[in-house]
């Protein structure tokens, strides 16, 4: 099997722990359910990834070099 | 006034049919709806109870008058249980779902569970619940035996719209002759000797004298012992059993599912109990929602749903009639089934599959559905879509003298729309000028609106009048005067700067007049088009209008980023021809091209001319627009620098992309740098002093423009046969076979494509031809190099060669069997057969080319007729997904439920009318912190104290670099 997270297009996905879930969660004044989602059979995501998990995506951009995103992990 | 009501919240659900009864102003029992004099009959459709419509009559109800009395809610109490079609597909779900017996649904308690927690999750998430509905009723149906009381469960049929069928199969009645057809011996089969009974009673495990009962069709073999011989003899004993589930079989049946089981499938017991889908009391909509109209000669018209209702209760009464009088089942189930129509097309007349209810006049009934549904229907016709008052919409014309924030109207709109005037100390005479002046003669007042309310039409008569008895606090409706804003628009409305607000000036004539310079973001043109102007009706719309909606707040657009307004067409001929061989003016012709300026000094002269006359540039005149602080350098669309050195433009031409709309540098620059206010002052004068310019050099084209030496003909006409010869040549080696095809394409494919690449080429090399000839000062090439119009391919095909036709970028190979007309050989492959057009526009074309010019044209046209209407549905959806974002203060994106679309407005959190940016650089970061260091010192040697002086890197080695560069890493794509 491929492991895409290795491909250059894929941007870095990372699993947060409970607290710095807190601290986005805090920043944005949301619930969890507000972010936006991604599946967990989405290949880019870190192995031990669960759903209810807080997902970090750094990605290249165009404008400000790196754009972070956060995103919940759905069945 | 009434004030607003916030609304808390919205619940939608079914409605208990005692709640009807309590809510219903009286029981409808008669389908008539007025008596002999005239008067509505009691406990009819027309009941006054229900609201009332006449003038002078009052609402039995609520006391009130037509007007203010809303109307109130009836009921008619239907004989038999009717389904509601709305609810059809529920229905047909929970019958599927739940137990014939017990009613309740047929799923585990594990299973139940997990879909209950499975609804909570994707509500929770902003998913569609109705998903994890569906999903659990298709688990539930897989259920042969009610998992709670284990009686047996058959499938559901539905018929469309609303009768529904239990599908049970059941042993065939003509079982024993298919047994014993089945034990006969195949005929063309030797080898099968058919089975005996004895055979088939040890097979089956039955008795030898059960099979023979069986056979003499004595003895019903059912459950198992039917299973056994179905397997032993290969064949199906049973056959289909459709029973009809009437609709209060039906009610029964929901009556009996539990509140809990509800819950799972995603319902709420409490406020839509799935009985209530069956209807036994129906609504009877009050009077004010189906008026009848008087006609005139004084019938009476009645509405359309009067007139269903009034098919519902003759139907309802004939049912029950027909049952007291115990009229066998047969009778009854056809008035049921009729009734059942009734109310199904009362509800929605354009359901498939049923014939829709018809006016006497055979057209069809608009029946409650049919009014909320579609582009006329309530919500997109009365709701998003109604007509306004306060609005204009007339032809429009150019007006150059305008300033772009204005618009000219027509002084019969402005005396017709008006602006609400409070009266107060500060301005009551005026607004008794106003009142004085009358309706008709312009800056007058149409009405006046007492402290008490009352409002007063001021008329010819009555003006002088009432203009003594206007007093503070009144309020006068006085005509729109110059300086007044208001809103002006052009459909298609495609972005934000299609409807923008100018200020009045108010004109004769009864066109409404615009800047041409505002043609662009309103995609105007003046070949009959027109628009809308509405006159804004409070001060906060007016203060909100001028700050954040007027023509020169719109300059830049958030589409690009860049101006979208500046200088079009003639505007840019203009700046081209004073600036591009920069010539000289005497001081008259200086003073007169600079008139329309607000500039009314002349700079020093550039030199004198040979008879000792002062002169000044072009470039110089120019300059007089420009800021004196301001400083650029960009490339020119003709391709020369630009250079501004403190507001004085020292080389280069001015043309589209200096002043252009669509991202002209100094507009851009002035729109961004200093302020909207300049950027408008500057295109205003600009446009003027283009537009004297223009008249000053004199710009126009006739057919000699186009026409080139005889030589250059000449050429062209070499040219294009060595293209031809070329192409002669292709052919030949085709036709031996020994073209050689070009990688994933067939030969034929790569013969059309070197011959089509062949004849770019003639036409290409045709327009150089052409180009050389034509003088710098040809006014067509001043246009096309300026980017004021026309390309200079348009100038190719005029002068040169229209080149080839296609259709469906291809060469055209329609019309005959292997030839485009009969002039030509079959099989002909040579440019002419094929819609090459060797001649320019200018010279004609022959018959033949003009047919496939013909042909090329007619499919542009099409293409952008099906493109319009396509990108316009395309643009409609888009806007109707995309409506609800909205950027927050913390410059998120979210939707209205909170969820976050974009955690950083595009990432950047910047608006891409604020940045200046180009093709290289998304964010010109080195301008800005230029700019900041220039604002932030007082002189260049604090600068230059603060910045230090920068040293050249210290050369450690020579593979000092490299290094550095390695370590950087692989630079990213993006």
């Amino acid at each position: 099997m491929v492991d895409v997270s290795q491909h250059k297009l894929v941007p870095e996905h990372t699993k947060l722990d409970d607290e710095a879930v807190e601290d986005v969660l805090q920043e944005y004044n949301v619930e969890k359910t507000n972010l936006p989602k991604i599946k967990l059979k989405d290949p880019a995501l870190p192995e031990d990834a669960e759903p209810g998990d807080v997902i970090k995506i750094v990605r290249n951009s165009r404008t400000t070099d790196k754009a972070v995103v956060y995103r919940l992990v759905i069945e | 006034m009434q004030t607003p009501k916030e609304i808390g919240s919205i619940q939608f659900g079914l409605m208990d049919p005692e709640t009807y009864r309590d809510m219903s102003a009286t029981k409808v029992i008669t389908a008539d709806t007025y008596d002999d004099d005239g008067y509505p009959i009691d406990m009819g459709l027309m009941d006054p109870r229900l609201g009332v419509i006449d003038p002078g009559l009052q609402c039995r109800t609520c006391g009130q008058h037509s007007g203010s009395c809303n109307g109130h809610f009836g009921h008619i109490e239907l004989a038999a249980p009717v389904i509601h079609v709305g609810f059809t597909k529920l229905i047909r779900r929970l019958l599927r779902s739940t137990c014939r017996e017990c009613g309740r649904l047929s799923l585990t308690q594990e299973e139940a569970d997990e879909y209950r927690d499975k609804l909570g999750r994707t509500k929770e998430l902003g998913d569609d619940w109705s998903d994890v509905m569906k999903s659990a009723v298709r688990q539930a149906r897989k259920a042969h035996r009610c998992p709670h009381c284990g009686s047996p469960q058959h499938d559901i049929k539905h018929e469309k719209p609303t009768t529904y069928y239990e599908v049970q199969n059941v042993l065939a009645g003509d079982y024993s002759e298919r047994i014993a057809e089945a034990m006969q011996p195949d005929p063309d089969d030797e080898d099968d000797e058919g089975v005996d009974p004895v055979t088939l009673a040890n097979e089956t495990g039955l008795d030898a004298e059960r099979v023979n009962q069986v056979l003499a069709g004595e003895f019903r073999p059912v459950g198992d012992d039917r299973k056994a011989l179905e397997k032993a003899l290969d064949l199906d004993l049973t056959e289909e059993d459709m029973n009809k589930l009437m609709p209060s079989d039906i009610r029964d049946w929901f009556e009996d599912i539990p509140d809990d089981d509800l819950v799972t499938l995603g319902i709420d017991p409490d406020r839509s109990r799935p009985e209530w889908m069956i209807l036994t009391v129906l609504p009877v909509p009050p009077v004010t929602a189906r008026p009848s109209i008087t006609l005139d000669n004084g019938q009476r018209s009645e509405d359309d749903l009067t007139h269903k209702l009034v098919d519902i209760i003759r139907i309802n009464q004939r049912f029950m009639e027909n049952r007291e009088a115990g009229a066998p089942q047969l009778i009854i189930e056809d008035l049921w089934e009729l009734l059942q129509y009734h109310v199904t097309t009362f509800i929605d007349n354009e359901i498939s599959g049923t014939p829709p209810a018809r006016h006497r006049s055979g057209r069809p009934l608009k029946t409650l559905s049919q009014r909320l549904k579609g582009k006329e229907g309530r919500f997109r016709g009365s709701l998003s879509g109604k007509r306004v008052n306060f609005s204009a919409r007339t032809v429009i014309s150019p007006d150059p003298t305008l300033s772009l924030n204005e618009v000219g109207v027509p002084d019969r709109v402005a005396s017709e729309m008006t602006q609400t005037m409070n009266v107060t100390e500060r301005n009551i005479d005026e607004a008794r000028q106003y009142v004085r002046n009358g309706p008709e003669s312009h800056p007058g007042a149409n009405y006046v609106r007492r402290p008490d309310g009352r409002r007063l039409k001021v008329t010819e008569k009555n003006c002088e009048e009432l203009a003594e008895k206007v007093e503070l606090g009144w309020e006068v409706n006085r005509h729109l005067v110059d300086g007044d804003i208001v809103i002006f628009n052009r459909q298609p409305s495609l972005h934000r700067m299609s409807i923008m607000a100018h200020e009045v000036v108010v004109m004769p004539y009864k066109t409404f007049r615009l800047n041409t310079v505002v043609c662009p973001p309103y995609n105007a043109d003046f070949d009959g088009d027109e628009m809308n102007m509405h006159a804004l009706q409070n001060e906060e719309a007016r203060a909100e209008a001028r700050v954040l909606m007027r023509v020169q707040e719109q300059i830049l657009s958030p589409r690009f980023g860049e101006n979208i307004i500046g200088a079009i067409q003639d505007h840019i001929s203009g700046t081209y021809l004073l600036t591009h061989d920069n010539p000289e003016f005497v001081e008259t012709q200086a003073l007169d091209l600079l008139r329309a300026t607000r500039v009314d000094t002349l700079p020093e002269p550039a030199g004198e001319n040979e008879d000792g006359q002062p002169y000044w540039t072009g470039q110089q005149i120019f300059s007089e627009l420009l800021p004196d602080d301001l400083n650029m350098e960009f490339t020119s669309k003709v391709g020369d620098t630009v250079t501004i050195e403190d507001g004085q433009l020292t080389q280069g031409t001015i043309d589209e992309d200096a002043v252009g709309a669509f991202g002209g540098e100094i507009v851009d620059a002035l729109a961004k740098d200093y302020s909207k206010t300049r950027s408008r002052i500057f295109i205003n004068e600009i446009a003027s002093l283009a537009m004297r310019a223009i008249m000053h050099f004199g710009l126009s084209i006739g057919i000699d423009d186009e026409s080139i030496p005889d030589e250059a003909t000449a050429q062209v006409d070499e040219a294009i046969d060595a293209a031809y010869d070329k192409i002669q040549e292709l052919i030949e080696i085709y036709e031996a076979g020994e073209l050689e095809s070009l990688p994933g394409r067939s030969v034929d494919e790569t013969l059309e494509m070197k011959i089509m690449q062949r004849l770019g080429k003639a036409r290409d090399s045709a327009g150089e031809i052409a180009e050389d000839h034509f003088e710098e000062d040809n006014p067509a090439v001043v246009m096309s190099k300026s980017g004021a119009r026309a390309s200079m391919l348009n100038l190719t095909q005029m002068a040169g060669c229209v080149g080839q036709q296609a259709v469906r970028g291809e060469r055209i190979n329609r019309g005959y069997e292997g030839r485009t007309l009969s002039h030509y050989q079959p099989g002909d492959l040579s440019a002419e057969a094929h819609g090459f057009v060797e001649n320019s526009y200018r010279a004609g074309l022959t018959p033949r080319e003009f047919f496939f010019h013909a042909m090329g044209g007619r499919e542009g046209l099409v293409d952008t007729a099906v493109r319009t209407s396509k990108s316009g549905y395309l643009q409609r959806r888009l806007i109707n997904a995309l409506s609800e974002l909205e950027a927050q203060y913390d410059g998120s994106v979210r939707d209205t439920s909170g969820t976050i679309v974009q955690f950083e407005f595009g990432e950047d959190g910047t608006s891409p009318v604020k940045v200046s940016s180009d093709d290289e650089n998304p964010i010109d970061v080195e301008n800005i912190a230029d700019r900041i260091l220039t604002s932030e010192f007082s002189s260049a040697e604090e600068k230059e104290r603060f910045l230090g002086e920068r040293e050249p890197p210290t050369n450690l080695s020579e593979h000092a670099e490299p290094r550095v560069d390695a370590r950087a890493g692989v630079e990213s794509d993006d």
